[in-house]
């Protein structure tokens, strides 16, 4: 028996909440706030949106997928092209990678599997800026990045967490 | 049959693998692949990244009126606490510019005067399009802003962006109807300034940090900090004497400007239509010209 249209329909619907809500997220981590220096310091949202759905939902944050997404955010934040996609590949690999360690156990191993995730994808996209532009960028707002990422990242992580058991929970 | 199904499984599983492993590696190559073809300046991607920002800025405009909403609200009650003493300050204040306003128009009418005598050629008429800052660079590797104004609004590649009290950048990409302003603070920007007093040009050299440094002075140059810093006018492509910040340390190795733009209050910003009659192309530049005809009129 072939599903009806209207349940593949709200299937692709539901399957789609990853991708959509990481976007939603590009977008608003280039809306200006207003807050003093707050835009060189924006937490890295859409990194931390594929590190959650590359562990819990992978078939749904997939590799073009989050490709995609890197392509988008260095569209909205005028960085490289290349930059954000490559960053967030590395991120999605290193997440699929290890997901066995993550899925089921306690939120703090996913926060601290997080934690040098990020950390490292911070040096290696400073690196790479510096490379990029051939001089010393300052790390200090690098770092301070890093840090608020790591700071808001519990708080995503339970939104996403909603998400998933209200509508994925099936899927 | 049934045991060829799954002879097909077992063979079509790693298949699976590998595909999505290929599909990792590829699109990692892919985007080193773009990275270095970004430093070539490509149109496609260009065109692209522009037919992008054109799309999205509609939808970032409409995200940042909340936003906007929230904070005006804030800055209301913020105000509220404040609005005696505010007051007085305004008042005084308002006294003393309007002596300045006296002087003001003395002196342009001096000015003006001494300009006759001498035949000088005036400078070309600067009109002002006004845009709404949709986005920002939510990350600390470049320093942008993201404009819900473009070409078809008169918004061209090099033209001088500023806010209320000074120079904020210039145009680095312009869309159909969103452009991208390089802030000044930009490693990537350089400006021609000059020091207001001593006349001493320099290149203004955005570092990514807030205040960014004053370089190619002549070595004879003297400056101290609180020294005015503004547009210098050279290349054609700014208008010249616009304010841009003061000198705020001056050691042997580097002098920084602090700028008059407020980085964290830039709503609105006025893109300034500027053409030297003779230096820029109509076809490249008609929305320039095509304006500032207006005063041959």
């Amino acid at each position: 028996m072939t599903p009806t249209i209207a349940y593949q329909f709200n299937r692709f619907l539901r399957g789609s909440v990853p991708f959509a809500v990481t976007f939603l997220l590009a977008l608003l981590s280039v809306v200006p706030t207003g807050i003093g220096g707050f835009a060189a310091v924006t937490p890295s949202f859409v990194a931390m949106s594929v590190f959650y759905w590359s562990i819990h939902r992978p078939y749904l944050m997939n590799a073009p997928l989050v490709f995609i997404l890197g392509i988008l955010s260095d569209f909205l934040t005028g960085a490289p092209l290349g930059l954000s996609s490559l960053m967030l590949l590395l991120v999605h690999g290193v997440a699929l990678s290890q997901r066995r360690v993550f899925v089921g156990k306690t939120f703090l191993l996913t926060w601290f599997g997080y934690l040098l995730v990020a950390f490292g994808i911070a040096l290696l996209n400073w690196l790479i800026a510096c490379l990029y532009s051939l001089t010393l960028i300052p790390l200090a707002p690098v770092m301070m990045q890093f840090i608020l990422s790591l700071t808001v990242f519990p708080l995503l992580a339970w939104v996403f967490g909603m998400l998933q058991n209200n509508l994925l929970r099936h899927t | 049959m049934a045991p060829r199904q799954g002879t097909v499984f077992r063979l079509a599983w790693p298949l699976k693998t590998i595909l999505q492993r290929f599909a990792f590696l590829a699109l990692i190559s892919l985007s080193v692949a773009l990275l270095f073809l970004g430093k070539a300046n490509i149109g496609v991607i260009e065109s692209l990244r522009t037919t992008t920002t054109d799309i999205l800025s509609p939808v970032l405009t409409t995200i940042a009126q909340p936003v906007d909403a929230f904070h005006k609200a804030v800055a209301r009650v913020h105000k509220l606490t404040s609005l005696i003493d505010e007051n007085e300050r305004l008042r005084e204040e308002n006294a003393r510019l309007l002596k300045w306003q006296a002087v003001g128009r003395s002196l342009a009418q001096e000015n003006e005067n001494y300009r006759q005598l001498l035949n000088a050629l005036s400078d070309p008429l600067v009109l002002p399009i006004t845009a709404r800052v949709v986005g920002d660079s939510g990350g600390p590797f470049v320093r942008t802003l993201l404009l819900n104004a473009g070409s078809r609004d008169g918004v061209r590649v090099g033209q001088a962006v500023v806010a209320p009290l000074g120079l904020v950048g210039r145009i680095a990409e312009v869309g159909e109807r969103s452009a991208r302003v390089l802030l000044l603070t930009d490693l990537n920007s350089r400006i021609p300034v000059v020091l207001e007093r001593s006349r001493y040009k320099g290149i203004l050299v955005g570092d990514n940090s807030t205040s960014p440094r004053l370089e190619f002075l002549p070595t004879n140059a003297t400056v101290v900090p609180g020294d005015r810093v503004v547009t210098s006018g050279d290349g054609g492509m700014l208008p010249a004497g616009r304010p841009v910040g003061i000198v705020s340390s001056v050691d042997e190795r580097r002098i920084r400007v602090q700028t008059f733009a407020d980085w964290n209050r830039l709503e609105y910003v006025s893109v300034l239509r500027y053409d030297l009659p003779g230096m820029s192309n109509p076809d490249e530049n008609p929305g320039d010209l095509g304006e500032s005809r207006l005063d041959a009129k």
